[in-house]
């Protein structure tokens, strides 16, 4: 069936961003920018200090709320066992010293590996020692990290996901191709913000970036850390960073090329390019999506190690990517752009979702169950500070974060019907942004700001400014090119696509 | 013709899924009800051209799944935290995180049999079943529609045979089927 | 399933073939005598068998002292044995589930006969399983049975028992999987059974299948939710196999990438099993139509990714044991490379890494010979990598005094023999007794994925006229 009844293609639609549309983003973006100003200066002058749950307004409350509730569960499991409990109450304490020694008592008690429980009383005391007096910058360069490595990994994954489609002779995504080829005109920003933060607030961000750090003569040596200054060293990580993004950029700009030349050209010459290149770029992808994982979230906790963490990443990004594209097609949809695109398209997308959320969740959980189960102490640190640490400041997030990147679209996005309904993809699409927002933020705040973060004006203000950045870029990307590939050899398939 | 042991079929062949599916279609507007299509294969968008509803097989999935969760879970809390404890690396008796694999298979197992026995239930399918096969080349390279004419009363055979023919069948017969 | 197909592809069905050809080409060998070739072959799977079961009594009479196990070295062949094996049998469900959801069409013609030999690799490292427990009468007690010690019931935070309800699951999952996908063709060598005995006995088999669209659309329901169900079980198997080394404290095992380096490990192994049996089942079958290059060159595709996954994940290792500052872990790594079994190191690292490198052109992509070696030099690496992973890591533990060699008996080869034998003459029997092909779902296929030919039947332009007349382009139906 369905073989030869024609889907018109509107071959120049284009997006236009109105003049309005482009007031309404930059007045937001406004409005984030001041809310930020707010916050520093709310931060600079000491007002709400040491209350940020309060600082947070409403929030705070619902915040506060789960987080003792997560407590008592938190204790309930250590009265189940004994030697657990000493562990829990170190940790209840509110810096990141006891922290350590808890981990430490616990391995002692715990499990019977001399060595590891020796190597964790070293790293112990070394944290403790490089520990400095918080000040309310760090907290500034952290959160603008976090927008940073969060909002430009959602670029990569739009060239990412392209690419893919290139590499599997996909033929359903040809309709939708523009959208995510779109997010990578991000970059360039994405690349700015980064270099220009990690030059300001590297010291606040990096532990490992501190003079004398390496130095064993100096007072805060750090033994570990000296044995990665191979690795982790300003003029390396400089290069590593710049390579990356100049690579990706590249291959991006290849792909752009290649794709708004096929539009005039027609043909199969430039598809057949673009499958090449598309390895080529799949091949750098693989090493530097990991490595840059890494340099950029890993080494916060320098002390800290897992094999899986540039994939667990990778899949965050992902989920993130795959969410941004569904959310920009279903509102250029809704504003009656990509009539052509039918909803088996957007069903795919939600399907998309669902799977790579699950996906998330195994890789989450193969990272927190193995060492969850070996329990060694520089090991397990990374998951004591994030469950029980810092006062339980980071617990109910813990929690949240598995909720709502797994349990959620899991559940909502289970039935046909959900991914075929406008609005309960939208809400999954947001649920999933915001999630992995959060993941990110679970990863680099703790490490960052230590029990020091928070959700105020600052935070709030600076998402509000990185959305409007993002969707102002995307916007006018979309707007300078056609929004359909026309010449894609696939073009029909995906216009016929029908599940 | 004997009035209740047996029931009469007109059974179209056709060549063709895309043919089938069309007759089908015009067949249907002409107000005749079919009985069954029989295909070699599965034909995209037949269900809706003969008016089938959707399957509710996942629902009976979900419900499958939900069971072995529970069992999972409650299974592996009774016996670790409550009937035998073990303390085995200073974790919890029953430690949520341990209870991951072995709930996630069992739901799996649940979800998979329960839904692939109710389909064999469902569908009169089994071991000894013999469903009614109308032309066993439906199960090489034709296409048969059939037309039980005891629920066609008020058409003419004839009429439908010559309707089938228009359609593309490449031939029409007439089977009588003893119950 | 449209019929639009875009004129990049490549067809998936040459020879201008029918779907009448679709299933006499494939009942074929179902239905005639055994070939002399097949004879032959079953005889040496058989002697084999045979060699195997003695090796396989040897172990149970006498005990796993035969083996060539150690103090220090308590897992060798039997745990490398087993993991291969699994991971081999990740293929079929690979095959006919993701690719299923993912809608690959050429999954098709090949998604059955991996499916058979997944099936059989399970039940190969199953009986890994049996045999290192050394007592196989007591297996029950790795299932929580209440017993007369008073219900002691197993420990579910061991790996060991995720591995029994992992493995028994996927194995009973695969089977209903592919049961059911066998249904429809059983019906079609019922309906052409010429002899009282086969029409019986298929007729058992095919259940009363009748092709009715009432029992397509539940069977298509069942289909899609089995691949949903059986895409996370595939992944959940390797997984759970990998956590029995990645829970533990070892260097070298406790590593968080283990869970989907393994997956990926698997697929790479599986697949290359699955290009060794059909590049030669479609030979001696004549199915060159329906197992085309470009099926070949799509597996060596998948091939290609998998191995530099694994790649990836090996440079990911070593450069997190230099990174980690763990001297146990730095050390375990570089004993991998330049210990006593750095022959086992650069072996695995050869076959697997660099060897799929090859498929990089496509020339190599679609040259059979290649192809073949290339197959089953990466299933000889990936042995070489579950032995690496295993026995160097456990040889040489936390004190010197206990470090030793692992050196293979006569029984640990036999045992592994057994496997050979066992899974050849199951293959075997399924090539001759089974329908090799999926007949169904390719006759689905074989009209928008054909080579296109000069007798295409006519019927079909004045078929899809009329559905063009009564099918409105409505294209944001739900």
């Amino acid at each position: 069936m369905g073989a030869h009844h024609k889907v018109s293609v509107d071959k120049e639609e284009r997006y236009e961003f109105t003049a309005a549309a482009k007031k309404r983003i930059l007045t937001w973006m406004g409005v984030g920018i001041v809310m930020t100003v707010i916050g520093i200066a709310m931060l600079a002058l000491g007002i709400g200090e040491g209350k940020h749950e309060a600082a947070g307004a409403g929030h705070g409350a619902a915040t506060h709320a789960s987080a003792t509730e997560n407590h008592s569960t938190a204790n309930a499991h250590s009265e189940a066992n004994g030697t657990k409990t000493e562990a829990h109450t170190g940790a209840e304490h509110a810096d990141v010293k006891a922290d350590a020694h808890g981990a430490t008592a616990h391995a002692e008690a715990g499990h019977a590996t001399d060595a590891h429980a020796e190597k964790g009383h070293a790293a112990a005391a070394e944290h403790g020692g490089g520990h400095h007096e918080f000040h309310w910058t760090t907290r500034l360069w952290a959160d603008l990290w976090h927008n940073a490595v969060f909002f430009t990994g959602i670029a990569i994954i739009g060239v990412f996901f392209v690419a893919v489609q290139y590499l599997a002779y996909a033929g359903w995504s040809a309709g939708i191709k523009r959208v995510p080829e779109a997010f990578g005109m991000f970059l360039p920003i994405g690349a700015g913000i980064m270099l220009v933060v990690f030059g300001l607030g590297h010291h606040d961000l990096f532990h490992w970036t501190h003079e004398g750090i390496t130095d064993p003569t100096a007072a805060n040596y750090d033994k570990i850390i000296a044995g990665k200054s191979w690795y982790l060293n300003l003029p390396f990580y400089l290069t590593r960073m710049v390579a990356f993004f100049g690579l990706w950029m590249l291959y991006y700009s290849i792909i752009r090329k290649n794709s708004l030349a096929e539009d005039l050209e027609g043909g199969t010459a430039r598809w057949k390019k673009l499958v090449y290149f598309s390895s080529g770029f799949i091949v750098i992808f693989a090493v530097s999506s990991s490595m840059a994982a890494w340099d950029w979230v890993m080494s916060i906790d320098p002390h800290w190690f897992s094999t899986l963490f540039g994939w667990y990443t990778f899949a965050s990004w992902h989920v993130s990517g795959l969410a941004c594209i569904t959310l920009t097609v279903i509102l250029l949809k809704e504003r009656g752009y990509l009539k052509h695109v039918n909803m088996s398209t957007v069903h795919d997308l939600g399907k998309f979702m669902f799977a790579f959320s699950v996906f998330w969740a195994y890789l989450w959980t193969s990272q927190f169950l193995l060492y969850y189960y070996a329990n060694i102490p520089e090991e397990v640190i990374y998951y004591i500070e994030r469950r029980d640490g810092f006062d339980g400041k980071y617990t109910a997030l813990f929690f949240l974060n598995v909720i709502i990147n797994f349990a959620f679209p899991f559940l909502f996005l289970m039935t046909r019907d959900s991914k075929r309904q406008i609005i309960f993809l939208k809400i999954a699409a947001i649920a999933i942004l915001a999630g992995h927002w959060l993941d990110f933020y679970l990863m680099i705040m703790p490490g960052v700001t230590k029990g020091n973060s928070g959700f105020g004006f600052l935070e709030f203000g600076l998402v509000l400014t990185f959305v409007c950045l993002f969707i102002y870029v995307i916007s006018n990307t979309l707007s300078k090119q056609r929004l359909t590939a026309i010449n894609h050899p696939m073009l029909e398939e995906s216009l016929h696509h029908d599940i | 013709m004997s009035a209740t042991t047996s029931t009469n079929y007109l059974v179209g062949v056709f060549e063709d899924d895309d043919v089938l599916m069309n007759a089908v279609r015009k067949v249907r507007e002409q107000g005749v009800k079919i009985y069954e299509c029989f295909t070699p294969f599965p034909i995209h968008g037949m269900e809706d051209a003969m008016g089938i509803k959707r399957s509710r097989l996942p629902r009976a999935a979900f419900m499958f799944g939900a069971t072995g969760t529970t069992f999972a879970i409650t299974m592996i809390t009774l016996m670790m935290g409550f009937d035998w404890p073990m303390n085995i690396g200073g974790k919890p008796f029953a430690a949520p995180p341990v209870y991951i694999p072995v709930t996630f298979e069992l739901t799996v197992l649940f979800a998979a049999l329960g839904m692939v026995g109710t389909f064999l239930v469902v569908s009169g399918l089994g071991p000894g079943s013999n469903k009614l096969v109308l032309d066993p080349r439906f199960s090489d390279d034709k296409f048969i529609m059939a037309i039980d004419l005891g629920s066609n009363k008020n058409l003419d055979p004839a009429k439908i045979t010559e309707l089938l023919k228009s359609l593309g069948a490449s031939e029409v017969n007439t089977k009588e089927v003893s119950e | 399933m449209s019929h639009v197909t875009s004129s990049v592809r490549e067809p998936l069905v040459t020879g201008g073939k029918t779907i009448k050809d679709i299933t006499n080409d494939v009942c074929r060998q179902v239905e005639g005598k055994p070939t002399t070739a097949w004879m032959i072959a079953f005889a040496v799977a058989l002697l084999v068998l045979a060699y195997g079961c003695y090796n396989l009594y040897l172990t149970w009479w006498v005990g796993l002292g035969k083996w060539g196990l150690n103090k220090t070295v308590g897992w060798a062949w039997d745990i490398t044995n087993f993991v291969w094996w699994v991971g081999i049998g990740h293929a079929g469900t690979l095959i006919s589930a993701i690719l299923l959801l993912f809608r690959q069409k050429w999954r098709t013609s090949i998604n059955r006969a991996a499916e058979a030999m997944t099936i059989f690799a399970v039940l190969c490292a199953a009986s890994f399983i049996l045999m290192h427990m050394g007592r196989p009468w007591l297996a029950n007690w790795a299932l929580p049975f209440g017993n007369t010690y008073g219900s002691l019931w197993v420990n579910f935070n061991s790996p060991l028992v995720w591995d029994v309800f992992a493995i028994s699951t996927y194995f009973t999952v695969s089977v209903v999987f592919w049961f059911i996908g066998l249904i429809p063709d059983l019906a079609t060598i019922r309906d052409r059974a010429q002899n009282p005995v086969s029409k019986t006995v298929y007729g058992i088999l095919a259940f009363g299948w009748n092709g009715s669209q009432k029992d397509w659309g539940r069977y298509e329901a069942v289909s899609l939710i089995l691949a949903g169900l059986s895409t996370p079980l595939v992944l959940s198997v390797h997984t759970i196999v990998s956590m029995d080394f990645a829970t533990s404290l070892i260097p070298g095992w406790h590593t968080t990438i283990f869970p989907p380096y393994f997956v990926a490990g698997a697929i790479f192994s599986g697949f290359a099993m699955v290009l060794t049996l059909m590049l030669i089942t479609r030979k001696v079958f004549k199915l060159e139509d329906y197992i085309t290059l470009a099926h070949i060159e799509s597996m060596n595709k998948v091939i290609l990714l998998t191995g530099s996954i694994v790649g990836v994940a090996y440079i990911t290792e070593f450069f997190m044991a230099a990174y980690s500052g763990v001297a146990y872990e730095r050390y375990a790594f570089i004993n991998r490379a330049f210990g006593p079994y750095w022959w086992a190191y650069w072996s695995m690292m050869t076959c697997n890494v660099i060897s799929p490198q090859f498929f990089w052109f496509r020339s190599m992509r679609r040259n059979i010979t290649v192809t073949f070696i290339l197959s089953i030099i990466v299933n000889i690496g990936m042995w070489f990598e579950r032995f690496v992973i295993i026995v160097t890591s456990l040889h040489r533990d936390y004190l010197p005094s206990s470090w030793a060699y692992f050196t293979a008996t006569s029984t640990d080869i036999g045992d592994y023999l057994f496997s050979f034998g066992f899974f050849f003459t199951l293959f075997l029997l399924f090539a001759k007794f089974l329908p090799v092909i999926n007949m169904a779902e390719v006759k689905a296929i074989v009209k928008s994925s054909s080579e296109p030919t000069a007798h295409k039947p006519a019927t079909v332009v004045g078929a899809v006229s009329g559905s063009e007349a009564n099918h409105s382009p409505d294209i944001n139906k739900q």
